[in-house]
């Protein structure tokens, strides 16, 4: 095997080995390096050229960059998660219709960057991203799930985008499930301040999600603060 | 147009052996392209045409001239792969010249060969090719040739779906004023489009509707295209097209699908508009406006609920649900969620009372009691001013650079005549007291 291919194998075995301890430090360093490395192949985007390992090549450079993208939503970096990403994309779109097998991974990743548009509340790209999905892609329960949450927070269902997040199809979806939350909770405040003449603390307490009195009363704490501070 | 019906193989081989010299190279280049059949003809021309004129020597002009009969004669008969090879053989011998004289032969040949491209499915190939070109045509200020390739490759990112990329291109292309008509009316439509999807929808109906009305006559298909992406448009946007613009001479029928959506979206039925969207689905696939459909759900809630609205003053949330045919896993609790928003957006004038369950519209009360009145006759008084304004300041007087002094004479006769009136005017007043 080239000797170049088979140094980034190993170093992405040690990197897979990093991520299953939960070693996040090291999981960077090793990243990077494989970065480095990989710019040494030429049948990568955007080259493509036709080298007689490249399929090879080109599905470790996929792994690698899968790997990453899970990484950065582990750490909560949203720029590194859209960074990846886009160095992911032509894998899917460009090499996947030549010559790669389909990744198992390609919709759950696609299903995190819809989602993680909806918490940016960048909705334009959402449904650019959207329409490039074909209507097989659309079946996928990923990214249905993502689609579905779309369409209930546009409606302003937010009770069913608090109970979906029991509902996620993988666990990686959770770190994204709890920022919508907390869009959720703040929309859900704004509608009731307009909509109800009177609520009781309970009903408030239920339909906020909070699990305690203490919450909610800290909650609104924090909503009334900037009020407080206009008025002086 | 009726030059095209007819294009046949043996007019199109006299005109190529009158305009090109039989046996120069791009005689037989074309020539190739055409169908065998008519050898023994070519052989007789060749023939008798060489003992008669000396070599001519073609002007360019002449030569795309007839790549370009050749490509349309291919295209109409359905060869698509030979139209592909012929031109792209076309497109290499354009990239050589350099004359402003051949621009719109090649704008027109620009055209058919992604024509030919996109009819054979695959257009991704000459994205590259389209690129470069339309980098040429800047470079030579070939400002109809920029137009042409720029609607070109839009249509081919659009084709697939890639929104992001032709947005790109589009704002950063330089623009100016249109050239030709048919082209801006595709810029305006693919402009359209993009904004669609991009959720800016004000402007995309806008630049839709100029596309429908700038559209000559004749581009039947063009129009119903820009009319169906216009209908859906307008629906995101709340508003209800007229029945007229689903009566359109000759559109009758390709707009249905669209009329009896409209209708579900009038009526705020969600069971309708899922049967309807389901009934038609396969029309709304081809025409890629499926997505957009998915996102009208939202407006008919909204068109039902302030239905509702209108018509209780007080009506329970599980009530609201029903009527609204939420077919969910909770509906009250979403009836509830979505009152709220729409209250708050400002859809319907209400309250909510959690304890009991209800929905409580407010009086609508006396208009006039309030200033709203006022502010409308303001507005339009404010309009119609500004219109008042810039009309005069439009205005033109004829140029009076040219009146002459009067002369001293001029002057007193004038005076006098002014003196004479002016007593005549005084008697007048007398004999009156």
């Amino acid at each position: 095997m080239d000797p170049k291919l088979a140094e980034v194998s190993q170093l992405f075995e040690r990197f897979k080995a990093a991520c299953a301890r939960e070693d996040v430090d090291t999981c960077c360093n090793v990243l990077s390096k494989l970065k480095v490395l990989l710019t040494g192949f030429s049948s990568l985007p955007p080259l493509f050229e036709d080298t007689p390992n490249a399929i090879h090549e080109l599905t470790l450079a996929r792994d690698i960059y899968e790997h990453a993208v899970l990484l950065s939503v582990k750490i909560g970096d949203q720029d590194a998660f859209e960074r990846d990403f886009f160095q992911l994309k032509p894998y899917y779109t460009d090499a996947s219709s030549s010559r790669l097998p389909p990744s198992s991974q390609e919709y759950m990743i696609l299903g995190l960057n819809l989602l993680r548009l909806l918490v940016q509340n960048r909705i334009a790209e959402f449904h650019t991203e959207l329409e490039l999905l074909s209507s097989t892609a659309l079946e996928n329960p990923c990214i249905k799930h993502a689609v579905e949450l779309e369409q209930s927070f546009m409606e302003g269902a937010y009770n069913r985008v608090l109970s979906a997040k029991q509902t996620v199809p993988c666990k990686t979806y959770d770190y994204f499930m709890d920022l919508l939350a907390k869009t959720v909770r703040d929309e859900i405040a704004g509608c009731s301040e307009k909509a109800y003449g009177y609520l009781s603390v309970s009903d408030a307490r239920q339909m906020l999600l909070f699990s305690s009195d203490n919450e909610l009363l800290q909650y609104i704490k924090e909503l009334l603060l900037p009020v407080l501070y206009e008025s002086l | 147009m009726a030059l095209r019906r007819k294009l046949k193989a043996q007019v199109l081989c006299a005109f190529l052996n009158f305009a090109l010299s039989p046996g120069s190279e791009p005689h037989n280049r074309l020539a190739a392209h055409l169908p065998k059949e008519d050898e023994h003809e070519m052989e007789f021309d060749t023939a008798t045409s060489v003992s008669q004129s000396p070599v001519k020597h073609p002007l360019p002009e002449l030569e795309i001239y007839c790549y370009l009969l050749v490509l349309i004669y291919l295209i109409d008969q359905k060869k698509y792969s030979e139209a592909k090879a012929c031109s792209s053989a076309s497109v290499a011998r354009l990239k050589n010249l350099n004359r402003r004289t051949v621009d719109v032969l090649a704008s027109r040949l620009y055209f058919y060969y992604s024509l030919s491209y996109e009819l054979t499915g695959d257009l991704a190939e000459i994205r590259g090719n389209l690129l470069a070109l339309h980098r040429i045509a800047t470079l030579r200020h070939d400002e109809l040739g920029q137009e042409t390739l720029l609607n070109l490759l839009l249509r081919n990112y659009l084709h697939y779906n890639l929104y992001d990329q032709a947005e790109k291109l589009r704002s950063k292309a330089p623009r100016f004023e249109a050239h030709s008509n048919q082209q801006f009316c595709r810029y305006l439509f693919y402009l359209g489009k993009i904004r669609t999807i991009q959720l800016e929808y004000t402007d995309a109906k806008e630049s839709l509707l100029q596309a429908a009305r700038k559209a000559p006559v004749a581009a039947l298909g063009f129009r119903v295209q820009c009319n169906k992406w216009a209908i859906i448009v307008r629906l995101l946007l709340g508003e209800i097209p007229e029945r007229t613009v689903f009566m359109q001479k000759g559109m009758e029928n390709a707009l249905r699908p669209y009329f009896e959506l409209t209708n579900a979206v009038r009526i705020g039925d969600l069971e309708l508009f899922k049967s309807v969207a389901e009934k038609f689905s396969t029309t709304f696939s081809s025409d890629r406006t499926h997505n957009l459909i998915v996102r009208l759900r939202h407006n008919v809630i909204r068109t039902g609920l302030r239905n509702i609205s209108i018509s209780y003053s007080r009506i329970s949330l599980a009530d609201v649900a029903k009527k609204l045919r939420l077919d969910t896993a909770n509906p009250v609790a979403d009836a509830e969620s979505i009152v709220a928003k729409a209250i708050r957006d400002g859809a319907i004038d209400a309250t909510i009372d959690h304890a009991n369950g209800w929905m409580v519209s407010k009086e609508t009360g006396d208009i006039y009691s309030t200033n709203e009145p006022q502010i409308a006759f303001n507005s339009r008084i404010a309009f119609c001013l500004n219109m008042h304004n810039d009309a005069v300041r439009a205005l033109r007087f004829p140029p009076n650079s040219h009146k002459e002094k009067e002369s001293a004479e001029k002057r007193r006769e004038r005076q006098q005549q002014e003196q004479e009136l002016a007593k005549h005017i005084a008697e007048e007043d007398d004999d009156e007291f």
